[in-house]
């Protein structure tokens, strides 16, 4: 399992994840990348919640509308996202449990891709619902399908990598975990 | 130095089992509040309060016993609806008028977030206002004549009562029917039911249950095939 990830340099050595005492160029990049994929899942996490939470029945619509899940788990899924969604920002962007919070955000995404393309396949005429539409496009509009997936897509790539290198600077689990003498 | 130590600092620096445990339990924690706040919300709201000569379904016009039933679902901030009325509303109300059709009329609430004060939900609620006061297709062209434009502060509410006397609604009760926003459970009641009916966007027109282009000629079409 190992997609497009920057900067894998053939057979990985055991331990690359952790700090090595000699910083070579890679290992100085690796932290600020992790805090970067950190920011940026963290932050459209944020949004996209923030966008549905005041509307729980729209994030309903926008759940059903994919026409995949039976209604009494559309009924849990659709008020439930929101502020899941949130909180995992929070503790991506707070750097708390990251490689967690990263694989819950890939099986997350992965869900995501694999709806939205599952909408086109099957010729629906919806919004992914992804910051709060209820589903249902904007008057006059057509599905942007391509987009979606490529956005969603990004977003998995980065948790992806999140999962490989959780350590980054400006997180909290590195003030939590601090018990080795490094 | 003894490089042989790394793999142990390696193995400590995964995630413990309890982070695993504490990270997963707090998700779903969040998820349930979610849950709990939106069952709460149904609860609250009760059976909706359905308009005189209105149904829980929508507002029907025309003969009962005419053949083709139309079902429009429309939302009051739609420009596209605007259009389909300016486009098709004269072949409806022939329509209607000759006992070829029915109409029953969806007033949902799905593009709240183009304005600033929740329009659709609101225009909406106003509609089943004047369908209780009986004047629900007049009132449908003039609030298509006075549409807000999309991402604005929408009507206010006495526009939405001055509208509703220019159509006809008499007597006070209008007014205070549309400034309590007094069938907005309904409103919402109807959007959900949309949403089950696998209606996406609007408008969304259903000849007998199958969805129609959104085309004079398909309605047309359609309303002769059921004769």
């Amino acid at each position: 399992m190992t997609p497009d990830t920057p900067g894998n340099p053939g057979p990985a050595a055991g331990d690359s994840s952790t700090m090595t005492a000699v910083e070579s160029p890679r290992a100085q990049v690796l932290p600020w990348l992790s805090t970067l994929a950190r920011l940026v899942l963290g932050g459209v996490w944020i949004a996209a919640g923030v966008a549905k939470i005041t509307d729980l029945e729209a994030s309903v619509r926008a759940v059903r509308a994919y026409a995949l899940l039976p209604e009494p788990i559309v009924q849990i899924v659709g008020p439930g996202l929101p502020p899941a969604e949130i909180l995992l920002g929070v503790l991506l962007v707070l750097g708390v449990g990251v490689r967690v919070s990263a694989a819950i955000s890939t099986v997350l995404m992965a869900a995501f891709v694999v709806g939205i393309a599952s909408a086109w396949v099957r010729g629906l005429s919806i919004d992914c619902g992804c910051f709060g539409s209820g589903g249902a496009l904007a008057p006059g509009a057509t599905p942007t399908y391509g987009w979606e997936l490529a956005r969603d897509g990004g977003l998995l790539v980065l948790a992806l990598f999140l999962i490989r290198w959780p350590v980054g600077r400006w997180a909290l689990d590195s003030v939590l975990t601090r018990k080795d003498p490094t | 130095m003894a490089n042989k130590k790394k793999p142990v600092v390696a193995a400590r620096s995964g995630p413990s089992i309890a982070m695993i445990i504490g990270i997963v339990v707090v998700v779903l924690f969040a998820a349930a509040v979610g849950f709990g706040v939106y069952r709460s919300q149904a609860a609250a709201s009760g059976p909706a309060a359905v308009p005189a000569n209105a149904t829980a379904e929508g507002v029907p016009v025309g003969q009962a016993s005419a053949r083709a039933t139309i079902d429009i679902y429309l939302d009051f901030q739609c420009p596209v609806c605007r259009e389909y009325e300016q486009q098709s509303g004269a072949t409806i109300d022939q329509m209607v008028a000759s006992g070829q059709a029915k109409v029953v009329y969806h007033p949902i609430a799905i593009l709240d977030r183009y304005s600033t004060t929740q329009y659709s939900s609101r225009a909406s609620a106003a509609s089943g206002c004047a369908a209780a006061a009986g004047v629900f297709p007049q009132y449908v062209k003039l609030l298509y004549a006075n549409q807000p434009p999309e991402n604005g502060d929408g009507l206010p509410a006495a526009q939405l009562v001055s509208l509703g006397q220019q159509a006809g609604a008499t007597g006070s009760n209008f007014a205070t029917c549309v400034t309590d926003t007094t069938y907005k459970a309904w409103t919402a009641s109807l959007t959900d039911q949309s949403s089950k009916a696998g209606v996406n966007g609007t408008p969304t027109v259903k000849v007998n249950g199958q969805v129609v282009d959104n085309t004079d000629a398909a309605l047309r079409a359609a309303v002769a095939a059921a004769q």
